[in-house]
């Protein structure tokens, strides 16, 4: 058994080095597909949308950019986004340690719990939370007679760290259940005490799980528009300023602008982040545990840890009831009397109609977007060292765009066939003239929209593994391919489920793209829970909601079926490396 | 190596610029949108701008009618005007019907509808009609203040009746309003003082008063009666009609009032999306739309707009227009004050802390 140390860093630099041998046809061929792949799927709608903030409209928009209204506005979008991606990558990180290093009752409980959030349909978790805790909230007022101001930041900070978290949860879970535990060992038997050991040992290895983590909570949060519309009060950011723009102003110019400078806070924090993980890398060779973590067993510790997600797990719980409870009576907090007439509107006609078609589109989008970000992920970390950083950027572009400018973009772009000349490459694929009533488009966006996190929790569970297993594989004669399949894949294949959970989540709950590409043949049911709530009837907004959850808690428990580790033996710490 | 990232890099750069420059120029339009029969017939798909359930109600009520099949897709004006205006060469839709004029106003600016005279527009009052036929109104809203009762009750104030009730400090953080950027309704609110009072500097000199009251800008216009109904604040600044609608769905503390200095209305309209590809039916579609019948199906769905032509049904939970004090909304004027007046709004108002 080798265990890599500090030392390792310059040798994997060097290993890099050694690898001057041109890329094998297969690569080529995943670069070059890759590329074409994000060029439609983000470049040309972007591109399209772009154009118009060079118009007059936007130009305007740029050069107020430093008037002290719009630097207000950045300042809280950065704010916002620093707040969640540490709040979020915190929780997380509490969360999979204790799931990983502590042993007690309610274990898969409190995994399951942890997972809950990944389905936030948008407004439910905000308007839960008001319900809860608001100025005349069931607990706040009720309970606690305070009447606080959720409306702004703090509210805001509160559901996107929550709705966000289970990213960094999942990322941080495949990463500690990886980590080989005799390193945690050595330190112990050289005379390190458990918390130097911890911030010595452990902490480090972990650097590239929480520098991802933060990206992506960073990125989704200044991103976000449901939860700003319903609680940001009067603390707008970009993505709020982009929509009041296009939707407020009629003023797709100065929208597409401010959705340009929003590109900027992501642009930098992605930098940060690809800057520090590669420099402080700590890779364990084997990529596989040698034995299971050590459990804690200090009192302190584990009363700590386990109050801390205990309380976690009872708000997520109080949550989640509201939103559930809240589809079962006529209005909650305001009239509590049992209704089951919201399941019936629900499930008849529109609704029905809406639950299928949504789950059908993002069931097909689900394993086209895990593949892809896993595939970039591999070609980012493992192939590509020219341009690696390009194409890392344009995967998470879909991100880190806020839909409602992706969404503008898109209409745009594809409403009418696509070619060169006059020879059509593309059909027209959005609106309602395009084939398939334009749900093509709309699989599209929920690719483009959910491979990030793919790509993201790949990347962090690759760069984890050390090359020289992949070298070993290719100086035994494997093809790129065939060292994908068989030795790259098995490894990563945690990363690969939380991709998929995570498309597939994400998918059902997109909103704001889609209200630009929705056709009377395609109801989606993220914008009938935006026309409920419009229209007062909360109930049914609850119950929707309801159904949401149900149906992506079930395909989330078939895809752990499916995904599940077969190929590699069963032998005790191996099979922990899957999320069960 | 370095050539080939290199390479497909700059092929999908290209890839990109080329191909959003070149869409395909359709060379066989006119297949059936011009054959200019007679017959009704074929499919239409309406942007529509108010409630869902109303949407719902209208087109399944006319295709019954003519056996013209009708679709929609409920869309606020704002997302409208950008949809129309992405699909500009290839419109995707034939009809925006519902949703406040101003949006109407902005698409026409932009080119995105065609004028229409329907030979029903004729019994619509001409206050309610586009002077160049782009829309006609079917359904006018009154602002009105939507309050919460029992809160009211525990703040010892009385149902506001007066602009200059909104002042008053005991309720304070009790207002909600939506933000005139992002709303018709609160445009109209912001307008309605500037009529009244007389100009710009007089209008924002009110609302700087009633800022201090405010809790929060929302951004939907119609939020400020939800979150009214919920508690969070004693008043909500909203057409009437939605705050009726929020009362029938059981937010039963609510109560309608009206401002006796006068208040703003807002006119819905229906018009005409430019380059049509159905044109005989989306004309027919808004001839129907004009006529009493189909207007009395607003209120079978609770949506208590007053109706504009003179022949429909009058509901109780309709604001009764003799009633209501109003102010002389001027449309056109209001339509060119908005950028100025809502970016003044943003930067002297809505930013400023309050005391």
């Amino acid at each position: 058994m080798t265990i890599s140390n500090a030392t390792v860093p310059r040798a994997r630099r060097f290993s890099l080095r050694s690898r001057e041998t041109p890329l094998d046809l297969t690569t080529r061929i995943a670069v070059v597909l890759v590329v074409l792949i994000l060029g439609v799927l983000i470049v040309l709608p972007l591109v399209n949308i772009l154009s118009s903030a060079v118009s007059e409209q936007g130009l305007a928009v740029f050069n107020s950019m430093f008037s002290s209204v719009n630097l207000q506005v950045l300042q809280n979008t950065v704010v916002l986004g620093v707040l969640v991606g540490a709040i979020g990558t915190v929780i997380g990180f509490l969360l999979a340690y204790v799931q990983v290093r502590l042993e007690f009752r309610g274990k898969k409980l409190l995994h399951l719990l942890a997972l809950l959030p990944i389905v936030s349909p948008p407004f439910a978790v905000a308007t839960a939370v008001i319900t809860l805790f608001g100025r005349s909230g069931i607990i706040t007022r009720d309970l606690l007679g305070i009447t606080p101001t959720l409306y702004g930041l703090p509210g805001l900070t509160i559901v996107l760290s929550l709705s966000f978290f289970p990213a960094a949860y999942m990322n941080m879970l495949g990463l500690m259940r990886s980590l080989d535990p005799s390193l945690d060992e050595a330190a112990a038997s050289i005379g390190a005490n458990k918390w130097r050991t911890f911030v010595t040992v452990t902490l480090p290895m972990l650097v590239p799980g929480f520098a991802s983590s933060f990206l992506l909570l960073f990125v989704e949060a200044i991103a976000d528009l449901a939860n700003p519309l319903v609680i940001g009060g009067d603390f707008t950011v970009l993505s709020s300023r982009a929509y009041i723009a296009i939707t407020g102003e009629y003023n797709v110019g100065a929208g597409a602008a401010y959705s340009l400078v929003l590109l900027l806070p992501g642009l930098l924090v992605f930098l940060i982040q690809r800057y520090w993980a590669t420099r402080k890398s700590v890779v364990s060779v084997t990529g596989k545990p040698a034995g299971r973590p050590a459990v804690i067993t200090s009192i302190p510790a584990r009363i700590v840890l386990l109050t801390l997600s205990g309380l976690l797990a009872l708000l997520i719980v109080t949550i989640y009831a509201t939103v559930i409870v809240g589809g079962f009576v006529k209005i909650l907090g305001i009239n509590n009397e049992f209704d089951l007439s919201h399941y019936r509107y629900v499930l008849s006609g529109i609704g029905s109609d809406a639950m299928i078609t949504t789950t059908v589109l993002a069931l097909i989008a689900t394993p086209i977007a895990g593949v892809l970000g896993l595939v970039i992920a591999w070609l980012i970390t493992r192939k590509l060292r020219r341009g690696r950083g390009l194409i890392d950027f344009l995967g998470m572009l879909g991100l880190a765009v806020p839909g409602t400018v992706l969404g503008i973009g898109y209409a745009l772009t594809f409403n009418k066939p696509l070619g060169f000349g006059n020879v059509a490459i593309l059909p027209a694929l959005a609106g309602g003239g395009a084939v398939l009533g334009g749900a093509i488009a709309i699989v599209m966006v929920y690719v483009i929209r959910s491979s990030p996190s793919g790509q993201r929790s790949g990347v962090a569970a690759l760069q984890q593994i050390d090359v020289a297993i992949d070298e070993a594989s290719a100086s035994l004669g494997a093809s790129g391919v065939t060292t994908f399949r068989k030795v790259t894949l098995p490894l990563i294949r945690p990363a690969l489920l939380s991709g998929l959970i995570y498309a597939f989540a994400r998918s059902m709950t997109t909103l704001s793209p889609i209200i630009f590409i929705t056709t009377p043949q395609t109801k989606i049911m993220t914008s009938q829970i935006l026309s409920e709530v419009d229209a007062g009837r909360f109930g049914n907004a609850f119950a929707y909601c309801t159904i949401l959850i149900v149906i992506v808690m079930s395909v989330i428990g078939l895809l752990n079926l499916f995904v599940r580790d077969s190929s590699v033996p069963k032998a005790a710490g191996l099979s922990s490396a899957t999320i069960n | 190596m370095k050539r080939i990232h290199a390479a497909a890099g700059a092929t999908a750069m290209s890839l990109a610029l080329l191909m959003s420059g070149c869409a395909v120029t359709s060379t066989d339009s006119g297949d059936n949108g011009s054959t200019g029969s007679d017959e009704l017939g074929g499919s239409i798909t309406i942007a529509c701008g108010a409630m869902e359930d109303w949407c719902q109600a209208m087109t399944t009520a006319f295709t019954a009618e003519t056996g013209v099949q009708a679709n929609f897709v409920r869309l606020s004006s704002g997302e409208t005007v950008a949809r129309l205006d992405a699909a500009r060469d290839n419109p995707e839709f034939d009809v925006w019907h519902g949703g406040p004029v101003d949006g109407f106003g902005a698409a026409r600016d932009a080119g995105l509808l065609e004028a229409y005279d329907s030979p029903n527009a004729a019994a619509i009052p001409d206050k309610y009609k586009d002077a160049d036929h782009y829309w006609t109104g079917v359904y006018v809203g009154a602002l009105g203040f939507c309050s919460n009762t029992k809160v009211l009750d525990e703040l010892g104030v009385d149902v506001p009746d007066s602009w200059e009730d909104l002042l008053d400090p005991k309720l304070k953080g009790q207002i909600s309003t939506a933000h005139p950027s992002t709303s018709g309704t609160a445009f109209t609110t912001l307008w309605t003082q500037v009529t009244r009072l007389g100009g710009e500097e007089e209008g924002l000199e009110y609302m700087k008063k009633m800022h201090n009251n405010v809790l929060q800008y929302s951004k939907s216009g119609t939020a400020p009666g939800q979150i009214a109904g919920r508690g969070e604040v004693a008043v909500g600044l909203v057409f009437s009609h939605d705050c009726v609608k929020y009362q029938e769905e059981g937010l039963t503390d609510l109560t309608v009032s009206f401002p006796k200095e006068g208040t703003g209305y807002e006119i819905g309209g229906v018009a005409l999306v430019k380059g049509s590809k159905n044109k005989t039916a989306a004309q027919a579609y808004i001839d129907w739309t004009l006529t009493a019948e189909a207007q009395n199906i607003g209120p079978t769905v609770g949506s208590y707009q007053v109706l504009t032509n003179p022949d429909a049904a009058v509901d109780d939970r309709m604001v009764k227009l003799e009633d209501v004090e109003f102010v002389d909304y001027d449309f056109v004027a209001a339509a060119a004050a908005k950028p100025g007046l809502t970016a003044r709004f943003d930067a002297e108002i809505a930013a400023q802390p309050k005391e």
